[in-house]
């Protein structure tokens, strides 16, 4: 059970990843318009933010993360990734938040050392 | 689930106390061995009648796992996945019950078993000198992709995602190939439509910062934009 349990704190638990990012986002952006001056703030609030909570969790893993915040006017935006790297250990979550101005897509990928 | 452990033959004592002197390797396999140890004794157990095999599948000797118990068990594992195999060396060290972690993935064909790969300790914590990633070569490269693929290139709404995949998947297996071993690649393609809307991408990473870097490249026309960044991470 020793094992177990080791494996269950050193995993990449998607769902508490998911609801930490959604959170953060939130509290960042939450429901203000898009402003073209805020931008830069709001995308690099995100990232350490989210990056400051991924690294409390204290798990044995390399973090990176993107965030994507865009304007919402009808364009279309796609975004993929493909990665080279452990499959059993190492994992991805993208995150899709929007309000009524602005979309927020934040991919956080994590590679276990 | 408790059923009587009929005793082991000397000849498959001898081959666990050999497994059990191997290295531990790689946290990989751990992980693997974990799952499949319950569904294995789930689906055996259930079979006294294994006349060809011992009776105690958890010892089998390595290319060996007994077919006809598996058609019993719903969630049964993939005799030829390397999974098991791993778990057969592991169960020799720790006799532990982990929770079904690589459960899903599993399906029975009947093909012959893998060989367990032997991982052992390197104890490399850094890179060779002067294999590191090198983030400027990488970004001329895929600068050189991305020029080359969308000269003339325009937005179009069916096959945009399409696009992105295939990018991420070309530029991930061309930086792989001038990579330097050991590394990690993760591989981001961000492809939108020009319509002088706002946007920005920012990234932050948590990692070593002598040893892993980044490319970033870009390529915009009246149409459409495309932001490519790679990330290069050492592994240990």
């Amino acid at each position: 059970m020793d094992e177990f349990q080791l494996s269950e704190e050193t995993a990449f638990v998607v769902d508490d990843i998911t609801t930490i990012i959604q959170d953060t986002v939130e509290t960042t952006i939450g429901s203000s318009a898009y402003q073209q001056n805020r931008i830069n703030q709001w995308t690099s609030s995100v990232v350490e933010t989210s990056l400051n909570q991924l690294s409390k969790l204290g798990k044995p893993f390399k973090y990176i993360v993107t965030c994507i915040i865009l304007q919402k006017n009808g364009a279309g935006l796609h975004t993929a990734s493909s990665c080279f790297w452990d499959n059993t250990m190492d994992r991805s979550c993208t995150v899709r938040w929007e309000n009524k101005t602005t979309y927020c897509i934040v991919c956080v990928f994590g590679l276990a050392v | 689930m408790t059923t009587q452990q009929p005793p082991l033959s000397q000849e498959i004592l001898a081959q666990c106390n050999q497994q059990a002197m191997e290295p531990w390797g790689s946290r990989k396999l751990r992980q693997s061995r974990q799952g499949s140890i319950s569904t294995l004794r789930s689906s055996l157990s259930r079979d006294q009648q294994q006349q060809q095999h011992p009776r105690y599948p958890l010892l089998l000797p390595r290319g060996f796992l007994p077919i006809e118990s598996s058609s019993r068990s719903p969630n049964i594992s993939n005799p030829n996945s390397p999974f098991i195999r791993r778990d057969l060396v592991a169960l020799t060290k720790r006799f532990s019950f982990g929770g079904w972690l690589q459960g899903s993935r599993a399906s029975f064909s009947g093909l012959p078993l893998h060989q367990p790969v032997q991982l052992e300790n390197t104890y490399k914590t850094e890179p060779e000198k002067g294999c590191l990633f090198k983030a400027s070569k990488v970004q001329k490269l895929v600068q050189a992709m991305l020029d080359s693929y969308l000269d003339g290139a325009s937005y179009n709404a069916a096959s945009g995602s399409h696009l992105s995949q295939i990018l991420s998947d070309m530029v991930k297996s061309k930086v792989k190939e001038i990579s330097p071993p050991r590394y990690k690649l993760v591989c981001q393609v961000v492809v939108g439509q020009n319509r002088n809307q706002g946007l920005r991408v920012a990234s932050r990473c948590l990692w070593d910062s002598q040893h892993d870097d980044f490319a970033v490249a870009m390529f915009q026309n009246h149409s459409l934009f495309t932001l490519v960044i790679v990330h290069g991470v050492y592994c240990e």
